[in-house]
C-alpha cells in the first residue's frame, strides 16, 4: 500500500471533488448512464455473481468427479459402444489410476486427488451429464465461454454485464484471470459486437502487486493529492464546456467516468492485493497463480464484481492426452484454493447468491488414446460427448450428483445438460431470461444460447 | 425484438421469445428509437414519402406489438387472444374480433389502446403514448396489412425459398432512382434534407462558428486537428470559397487516406496477425495491403475498381483498370489473403462488407428474412473454396528463384546432417546402454557407502564421468515413479548390499537393452500403420502401438532424445547426447564429416538472401470445383450441388453460372456493377455515416429486412447515381456532403427541435462525437510534437517511448488487441465491423490520468508551449488553448488555468494533461 493515498484521503477528497464545482446533482442523474450502472434482472434473481474456475484444457471427468465402477472392471476390453467419434483414434477401456472416496454427508464419490474439494462437497452439485458439440479445444472453449463455436460472439461474461451492469462501479464489472494466455486467448472474454465497455478485464496474474495487474492503475509520479487538485481543474473546465454546451448526457458521462477513475485507484488495488489478507487464509489457499486467482476472485466478487474468471494455467494444462496420472499434480495445485474459495463464501454467506463454476471444455475419454501423435497410451482423448462440472451457490443444488453418462463415461445419457443449458440456467438464476437477454447485431437479434438451451429447473434447489 | 421474427417460423424454439418489458437498457433504445421514428413519419405524412404497407408494418407496428403486446398474447393467449398474425387477431380472444380492418373506432385493438373503455385497457402496465396509438389506428384503418414476408421463410420443412416479385419490390433491391432534389433553396442535398425538415416542422440550428467547423472538418477528413495557423487563415477568409478551399486542401493531403483508409479496414476486419491459438503469428506482409488501401483512398480510385480489384485483381482487364496497372491493385486481394482463422468469413465480408447483406446468415438454411436461400452461400462459397492464397512476389523472377534454390538448399544439407547425428545419438545410446550394469556400480560407489569422488571413479572404470554423473543424479530421484527406481532407493536406504546392487543393475541393463529394441520394433510397424504418412488425419486416426507407461517412462528417462518431464538440462535422456554434446563422442571421420558439413551449412544459410517481400493475394485453383449445400450447415449431410453464380435477389432471371475460373472475376464485375442496387448505396451510406455519426441507414452492413430503412430514401439514392456517374469518385462526394449547410450546422439548436427530434435523424443539428481511437491518440501525438511525418511500411509496435506514427501504422493484432486500441472502441479485428461504439468507462479515465503515454506527452506539449509562447504564463496558455482547442482561452479560464499553475509550483504537465483529459479535447461538435 502506498503511504501517500489512504482510503480517508482518497474519500475526502472526492467528496471535496464533486462539491466543489456544484456537479453532484448532475453526476447523481447521470450515474445510470454508465454501461455498467446496475440493470434490474428481468425476474428477481437468486445469485449476483459469477466465479468460473476454468481447468483449461478438459479435465478427465471419470478420474475426477464422475465414478465409473465398471471402468475398472472392464479394463482393457472395448469399450460395447463401439468408440464415439473424438479427436483422435481411441482404444480400449482403461481404469481410473486414482480411487474414488464417498465424500461429504452426500457420500459423493470424489476422486482421491480432490480431497479438500471432495470434503466440501455438501455444498456442491456434480453434473455428470454434461454435453458440448464437438471434441476440439478452440470450438468448445469459444462454446463454453461465448455459446457458439466460432469467434466472433460476446461472452457470457460480456452478457451478464450488459445485462445487469455491476454493482461496484470502481472495479471492472467482469475480470479475467489467467497467468498467461488459454489456448485462442482474448476472444473468449470479447465482448465481440457489444459495447467495448463489457469486455472482460484481463489480468496476468503472475504479478501480484496490484498496479502490475491492472493497466494505468497508479500514476507513476503524481500523488492523490496533487492529482485532486488536477482533477479539480478538470472538473471546473468541463463544466464550463458543458454549460456552453447545453444539456448532453454523454459529456456528462465522461465528467463521471473520470471521478470513479480516481474512485477505482484505491478501490482496485485494494481488491486486487491477496497480500491484505491474514497469513493463515493465504495458507489455506495454497501456493501458485491460481490459488491467488481464486482468492482474488473472492475479494473481487465482495465488492460487487459481477463475473470472474480464474484459468487455472497458461495454454490447456489439463489436456491430458498422454497420461492421466498428470491430473494428480493439477489437482494438487488447485485442490486447496477451489475448497478454501467454497468455504469462504459459504461463511459469508455471499456463496448463496455467487455461483462457483468448476471445470473445463469438454472432457476426456474412458478409452485410452492410441492414435500417432501421443507417445505412450496412457491418457485420454477429448470428449464432447460427456463430461463433469461442479457449481457451488447460487441457488443450484446441493449434495447432489445429477445426471449420467453411461456405464463407462462415455456419453452423457441421463438428463444430459448441454452448455446451452448450463448458460440458459445460470443467467435464470441471476435473473435473466436466456430468450430475452438479446442484441441486435448483423440484422438479427443474437443471444448467449445462439437459438438452443433450456433451463434446468432439475438443478436448482 | 426476437418475437418480431419468431412467429413466422415453423422452428418456434429458433425464435420465439417476446421481448419483455424489464430489457436492458440498450435493447429498450432500440425499441424506443423506432417508436419515435414512427411518430416522425406519422407527422411527416405521406406527400412523397409514401412507405408500403408493408414497410410501415416493419418499421412501426411489428415493433410496437412486440414490445407491448407479445409478453401476453403469443404463446400464452391471454384472454384467448393470440396475436401473431392477422389471422389470429380477426379470429380474435374472448371478447371477438381484436381488429376490423378499416374501422379502427369497431376495433378492440383500438379501442383496448385508447384506454376509452374502463373494463378494456390495455397494455396493462401502461398506456401507449399518442404516437403510438396513432401508429395502431392508421395501421387498421389502412386495413391492417400483415405484409406477406411468410414467403421469404420457408414455409414446409425442405420447402424452398423461391424469390418471388414482392422480395424485389423490397427497397433495397430496386434499382436506384435518381428523381433529382425536390424544389427549393441551397444545394441539392439540403433541399432533401430541408423538404423532410420542414414536412416535420422542425427549426433548424444555426450554422457552426468558423473554430468549430474547421475543427469538425479535419477531424472528418484527416482525423487531426487543424494548427492555430490554419484556423487564424480561415477566420482571416473572408471569401465564400473560404470552406471549399479548406475542404479541397484537407482532401489533396495524405492524411486524408489514412483517415479514410482506416475506415475501410474496420470493414475488412483488416489485422496483422492470424488468430492463432496458441501463439501469435504475424502476417509478414499484410501492412501492404494496408497502405494499398490508404494509398487508394488518397488517388481516389474509383470505388467499383476498388471493390473489385479485392475481389479479382489478378483477373481484371487492362479496360477495367483503368489507369492503374495489375501490379498496382494485386495489394487488394488482401483482404480475403489475410484472412482470421476458425471461421470462413469471406462470404460475410463480401455480403456485408460491399452489399449490407448478411449472406451469412443463409449458411445452414435460407436467409430468415431476406431473399437469399441457402443455395447462394453456397454459390459464392464454390468460387472462394476454388480460391487458394498465393505469395505473389515483389521481386524480379530470379530474385524468388535464387532465394528458394538457396534456401532448399541450404534445408537439404541441414537435413542430412541431423540424420547423420540423430543416427550417431542412436548409437551411442546403444552403446552405452550395454554399459548400464558398470555405470550402475559406479554410481553405486559413488553415491552410496564409499562415498569415492566421482571424476576418480569414472576415470578408474573408464567411464564417461557426464554419463556417469548423469546416472547419479537420475538414480537419486528424478520424479519419474518407475518400480525400478523404488527398488533403488531401498538399495540406497539400507546401504546395499552390494549383491542386490548387482542385481538391480543387471536387471536395469537386460530391461533398457530390452526396451531400446523393443521400441525400434514399435517404431518400425506404427511407420507401416501410417504408411509413412505423419500427417494431419492420418496420423489422429491411426491407432499406434505403445510401450507400456512405466516401461515408457523407463525408456524415456534413459534413452530419449527428447525427456521432457526431467528436469536434466539437455532435457534428454540419461544416455541420449546430441548437438554440440554428441561431438565429443566423434571422432576420425565422422568427426570431420560433421565439422565440414556445418560449415558448408554455415556457407549456405550465408548465401540464402533474405525473403523477398511479397503481396498476400489469391489465385483459382487448378481445378475450381462447385460446393454441396451443407444441410444444417453440416459438413457431413451434403445436399445438391450448387453452381457458382451470383445471388438471386441480385440477378434478373436464373444468375448465370460463372464458368471463367473460380468465377471470381464474374463475382467481382456483379459486386461492382452499376446494376447493382447496393453497392453504391451501402458506399455511400459508408461515408455519409462517417460524416454525420449516423448512416441514412442507421444499419451500415444491413440493408436487409431486419435492417433500418433509410431516413432519406430519395436522397440515398440520389447519392447513389451521383457516385456512380463521377466515376464512383468518393472526393467528389465528400465535397458535395461537405459543402452543404446540413453539414456545418451547429451541434446545437432550439429546445423545440430537440424535443421533436432528440436522435437527430433529420439532421437539423450536427452530432457531437467522441474521438475514436485514432483520432485520440493522433491528436496527442501532434500535440506535443512527438507526430512524425512518416507513413506506410511495417507495423509500429505499441511501445509508448517509442510511438511517433499514427495510431493506423501501428500493429493491429487478432488475438492480443492492444489495450488502448480496446479501450477506446477500436473493433474488433476478428469480424468485419459496420460502426464503432464510443462507449465511455473509468478505465478511459485511467488512461488520462495515469498512462505514461498521456503522461509523456503532456511534458512535451509542455515543453513545446515554454518554446511557443516564452515564459509568460498568460502567453503559454494563450498559445495553449489555441493548439488544443483551437479557440483563445475567456478571461475565466485564463484566470482559472493560472490559478492552477500558481498553486501547484508550476506544474505546467499537469495542466496539459487535465487538458488533454477534458471534454472539450475529446470532443467534436
Amino acid at each position: 500500500m502506498s503511504t501517500r493515498l489512504s482510503r480517508r484521503d482518497l474519500l475526502r477528497l472526492t467528496g471535496s471533488g464533486l462539491g466543489m464545482v456544484g456537479l453532484s446533482q448532475v453526476l447523481g442523474a447521470q450515474t445510470r448512464r454508465s454501461p455498467l450502472a446496475p440493470q434490474p434482472p428481468h425476474f428477481p434473481a437468486t445469485a449476483k455473481h459469477v466465479i468460473h474456475l476454468f481447468l483449461n484444457g478438459a479435465p478427465s471427468h471419470v478420474d475426477s468427479f464422475d465414478y465409473k465402477p465398471k471402468l475398472s472392471r472392464f479394463h482393457g476390453k472395448p469399450y460395447p459402444g463401439g468408440n464415439l467419434r473424438t479427436e483422435r483414434k481411441t482404444g480400449s477401456l482403461m481404469k481410473s489410476p486414482f480411487e474414488f472416496r464417498p465424500s461429504g454427508k452426500s457420500r459423493i464419490p470424489i476422486s482421491e486427488i480432490f480431497p479438500k474439494l471432495g470434503a466440501v462437497i455438501d455444498k456442491c452439485l456434480v453434473i455428470n451429464s454434461m454435453h458440448t458439440d464437438v471434441p476440439f479445444h478452440e470450438p468448445s472453449l469459444f462454446m463454453f465461454n461465448c455459446g457458439q463455436r466460432v469467434a466472433g460472439h460476446p461472452s457470457y461474461g460480456s452478457w451478464l454485464t450488459y445485462g445487469l451492469g455491476s454493482e461496484n462501479q470502481d472495479l471492472p464489472g467482469f475480470v479475467v484471470m489467467c497467468p498467461g494466455y488459454p489456448v485462442v486467448g482474448p476472444q473468449l472474454w470479447t465482448s465481440a459486437y457489444l459495447p467495448g465497455a463489457y469486455q472482460g478485464a484481463y489480468v496476468r496474474n503472475t504479478e501480484i502487486a496490484p498496479q502490475e495487474l491492472v493497466p494505468f492503475l497508479r500514476n507513476p509520479s503524481r500523488d492523490a493529492e496533487d492529482q485532486r487538485k488536477q482533477l479539480d481543474l478538470l472538473s471546473k473546465l468541463n463544466a464550463m464546456h458543458l454549460k456552453r454546451e447545453g444539456p448532453a448526457p454523454q459529456l456528462e458521462a465522461t465528467i463521471h467516468s473520470m471521478e470513479v477513475a480516481f474512485r477505482m485507484q484505491l478501490e482496485a488495488t485494494e481488491a486486487f492485493d491477496v497480500r491484505l489478507e491474514p497469513q493463515t487464509i493465504r495458507e489455506r489457499y495454497g501456493d501458485g497463480d491460481f490459488a491467488r486467482g481464486c482468492l482474488i476472485a473472492r475479494r473481487l466478487v465482495e465488492r460487487g464484481v459481477r463475473v470472474v474468471q480464474v484459468y487455472y494455467g497458461n495454454m490447456q494444462p489439463w489436456d491430458t492426452h498422454d497420461d492421466i496420472q498428470h491430473m494428480r499434480k493439477l489437482a494438487a495445485n488447485s485442490d486447496s484454493a477451489m475448497a478454501a474459495l467454497i468455504q469462504d463464501l459459504d461463511a459469508s454467506g455471499l456463496l448463496d447468491e455467487t455461483i462457483v463454476l468448476i471445470g473445463g471444455e469438454f472432457g476426456r475419454t474412458p478409452t485410452v488414446e492410441v492414435a500417432g501423435v501421443t507417445r505412450l497410451h496412457a491418457g485420454r482423448d477429448h470428449n464432447n460427448h460427456g463430461f463433469s462440472v461442479v457449481v457451488a451457490g447460487g441457488g443450484f443444488r446441493q449434495g447432489v450428483r445429477y445426471g449420467a453418462t453411461d456405464d463407462f463415461g462415455f456419453k452423457a445419457v441421463k438428463d444430459p445438460v448441454h452448455v446451452h443449458d448450463l448458460h440458459a440456467t445460470m443467467l435464470h438464476q441471476l435473473g435473466l431470461d436466456h430468450e430475452r437477454l438479446t442484441y441486435r447485431h448483423s440484422g438479427r437479434d443474437f443471444r448467449l444460447t445462439d437459438v438452443e438451451g433450456e433451463v434446468r429447473e432439475d438443478l436448482l434447489s | 425484438m426476437q418475437a418480431l421474427i419468431a412467429v413466422r417460423f415453423r422452428d418456434a424454439k429458433s425464435f420465439h421469445t417476446a421481448q419483455g418489458r424489464t430489457a436492458p437498457a440498450p435493447v429498450r433504445a432500440v425499441l424506443i428509437r423506432i417508436v419515435a421514428v414512427s411518430a416522425i413519419a406519422l407527422q411527416a405524412g405521406p406527400a412523397g414519402h409514401a412507405q408500403s404497407a408493408a414497410e410501415f408494418f416493419e418499421a412501426h407496428v411489428r415493433p410496437l406489438l412486440v414490445e407491448k403486446c407479445f409478453s401476453c398474447h403469443t404463446q400464452t393467449k391471454m384472454g384467448g387472444l393470440e396475436m401473431t398474425s392477422r389471422e389470429a387477431l380477426l379470429r380474435g380472444g374472448q371478447s371477438g374480433p381484436a381488429v376490423e380492418p378499416r374501422a379502427p373506432e369497431r376495433s378492440l385493438l383500438v379501442r383496448a389502446v385508447r384506454y376509452s373503455d374502463e373494463r378494456l385497457q390495455m397494455p396493462p402496465t401502461g398506456q401507449l403514448s399518442k404516437e403510438e396509438i396513432k401508429i395502431l389506428t392508421k395501421w387498421v384503418e389502412d386495413g391492417a396489412a400483415w405484409p406477406a414476408t411468410e414467403p421469404i421463410m420457408s414455409e414446409a420443412e425442405g420447402g424452398k425459398l423461391v424469390i418471388a416479385d414482392h422480395h424485389r419490390d423490397f427497397w433495397a433491391f430496386r434499382p436506384v432512382a435518381d428523381a433529382g432534389p425536390p424544389p427549393g433553396r441551397g444545394s441539392a442535398i439540403d433541399r432533401f434534407i430541408n423538404a423532410r425538415l420542414e414536412e416535420a416542422g422542425i427549426a433548424l440550428a444555426p450554422p457552426a462558428d468558423k473554430p468549430t467547423l474547421i475543427r469538425r472538418a479535419y477531424y472528418d477528413l484527416v482525423g487531426l486537428p487543424p494548427s492555430p495557423e490554419e484556423v487564424t487563415a480561415f477566420l482571416a477568409d473572408a471569401s465564400v470559397g473560404a470552406f471549399a478551399s479548406v475542404v479541397d486542401r484537407l482532401l489533396a493531403s495524405s492524411r486524408y487516406g489514412e483517415r479514410w483508409g482506416r475506415h475501410w479496414l474496420d470493414v475488412a476486419r483488416y489485422s496483422d496477425d492470424r488468430l492463432n491459438s496458441t501463439q501469435d503469428e504475424p502476417y509478414p506482409n499484410a501492412w501492404r495491403y494496408r497502405d494499398w488501401v490508404i494509398a487508394a483512398f488518397n488517388a481516389d480510385m474509383p470505388y467499383d475498381l476498388f471493390v473489385k480489384a479485392q475481389i479479382a485483381a489478378d483477373q481484371l482487364d487492362s479496360r477495367e483498370m483503368g489507369r492503374w496497372a495489375r501490379e498496382d491493385l494485386v495489394a487488394g486481394l488482401g483482404l480475403f489473403a489475410l484472412s482470421p482463422k476458425f471461421q470462413d468469413d469471406r462470404i460475410d465480408v463480401t455480403g456485408r462488407g460491399f452489399m449490407a447483406l448478411t449472406i451469412g446468415c443463409a449458411q445452414c438454411h435460407d436467409h430468415k428474412f431476406d431473399p437469399i436461400p441457402t443455395e447462394d452461400y453456397y454459390a459464392l462459397l464454390g468460387v472462394f473454396n476454388s480460391t487458394e492464397p498465393y505469395e505473389h512476389p515483389l521481386a524480379a523472377e530470379k530474385v524468388v528463384q535464387s532465394y528458394q534454390g538457396e534456401r532448399k538448399r541450404a534445408d537439404e544439407a541441414k537435413a542430412r546432417l541431423q540424420e547423420f547425428l540423430d543416427d550417431q545419438s542412436g548409437q551411442l545410446v546403444d552403446a552405452l546402454a550395454a554399459q548400464t550394469k558398470a555405470y550402475i556400480l559406479a554410481a553405486w560407489s559413488v553415491a552410496g557407502p564409499d562415498g569415492s569422488p566421482l571424476a576418480a571413479t569414472a576415470a578408474d572404470r573408464n567411464l564417461d564421468p557426464e554419463t556417469l554423473e548423469r546416472w547419479v543424479d537420475y538414480l537419486a530421484g528424478w520424479p519419474k515413479q518407475h518400480p525400478l527406481v523404488d527398488d533403488w532407493k531401498t538399495l540406497a536406504a539400507e546401504g546395499g548390499p552390494l549383491a542386490g546392487v548387482k542385481r538391480f543393475a543387471e536387471t536395469v541393463e537386460a530391461k533398457i537393452l530390452h526396451l531400446i529394441a523393443e521400441k525400434k520394433r514399435i517404431e518400425d510397424e506404427n511407420e507401416i500403420r501410417l504408411g509413412g504418412d505423419r500427417s494431419g488425419t492420418n496420423i489422429r486416426r491411426t491407432a499406434l502401438l505403445a510401450l507400456p507407461r512405466d516401461e515408457f517412462y523407463l525408456w524415456s528417462d534413459l534413452a530419449s532424445p527428447n525427456s521432457r518431464d526431467l528436469p536434466s538440462p539437455a532435457k534428454t535422456g540419461v544416455l541420449y547426447y546430441k548437438d554440440d554434446k554428441l561431438d565429443r563422442f566423434l571422432s576420425g571421420v565422422w568427426k570431420d564429416h560433421v565439422v565440414r558439413s556445418r560449415a558448408a551449412i554455415a556457407d549456405l544459410e550465408a548465401r540464402v538472401p533474405a525473403k523477398y517481400p511479397f503481396l498476400h493475394t489469391l489465385q483459382d485453383k487448378d481445378a475450381p470445383s462447385n460446393e454441396h449445400v451443407h444441410i444444417r450447415g453440416s459438413r457431413d449431410a451434403l445436399g445438391e450441388e450448387v453452381p457458382r453464380r451470383f445471388l438471386r435477389i441480385l440477378s434478373e432471371g436464373e444468375p448465370e453460372h460463372f464458368t471463367s475460373g473460380s468465377g471470381r472475376l464474374d463475382l467481382a464485375r456483379a459486386v461492382a456493377s452499376p446494376d447493382n442496387p447496393l453497392t453504391a448505396r451501402v458506399m455511400v451510406n459508408r461515408i455519409w455515416m462517417h460524416h454525420f455519426g449516423r448512416g441514412i441507414v442507421a444499419t451500415p452492413s444491413n440493408f436487409g429486412m431486419m435492417g433500418e430503412r433509410p431516413t432519406h430514401p430519395e436522397l440515398l439514392d440520389y447519392l447513389a447515381a451521383r457516385f456512380v456517374d463521377s466515376g464512383w469518385s468518393l472526393k467528389a462526394l465528400h465535397r458535395e456532403i461537405l459543402l452543404t449547410d446540413a453539414y456545418r450546422r451547429s451541434s446545437r439548436g432550439p429546445a423545440a427541435s430537440e424535443g421533436a427530434d432528440p436522435d437527430n435523424r433529420l439532421l437539423w443539428r450536427s452530432n457531437r462525437r467522441r474521438l475514436d481511437a485514432e483520432s485520440l491518440l493522433d491528436s496527442m501525438l501532434l500535440l506535443s510534437g512527438r507526430l512524425a511525418a512518416e507513413s506506410g511500411g511495417p507495423p509500429r509496435p505499441w511501445d509508448d517511448r517509442a510511438i511517433r506514427s499514427r495510431t493506423v501504422y501501428r500493429f493491429v493484432s487478432r488475438r492480443r488487441l492492444d489495450v488502448r486500441l480496446g479501450l477506446f472502441d477500436f473493433p474488433n479485428p476478428n469480424q468485419t465491423s459496420p460502426r464503432r461504439f464510443g462507449t465511455n468507462t473509468p478505465l478511459q479515465g485511467l488512461f488520462f490520468l495515469n498512462s505514461s503515454l498521456v503522461i509523456d506527452l503532456a511534458n512535451s506539449l509542455s515543453e513545446r508551449l515554454e518554446t511557443q509562447a516564452g515564459a509568460g504564463a498568460d502567453e503559454r496558455i494563450r498559445r495553449g488553448y489555441e493548439l488544443v482547442y483551437g479557440r483563445q482561452p475567456t478571461d475565466e479560464e485564463l484566470a482559472l488555468n493560472r490559478q492552477y499553475v500558481d498553486g501547484s509550483d508550476g506544474d505546467w504537465p499537469g495542466l496539459m494533461q487535465a487538458w488533454l483529459s477534458s471534454n472539450e479535447f475529446l470532443y467534436v461538435n
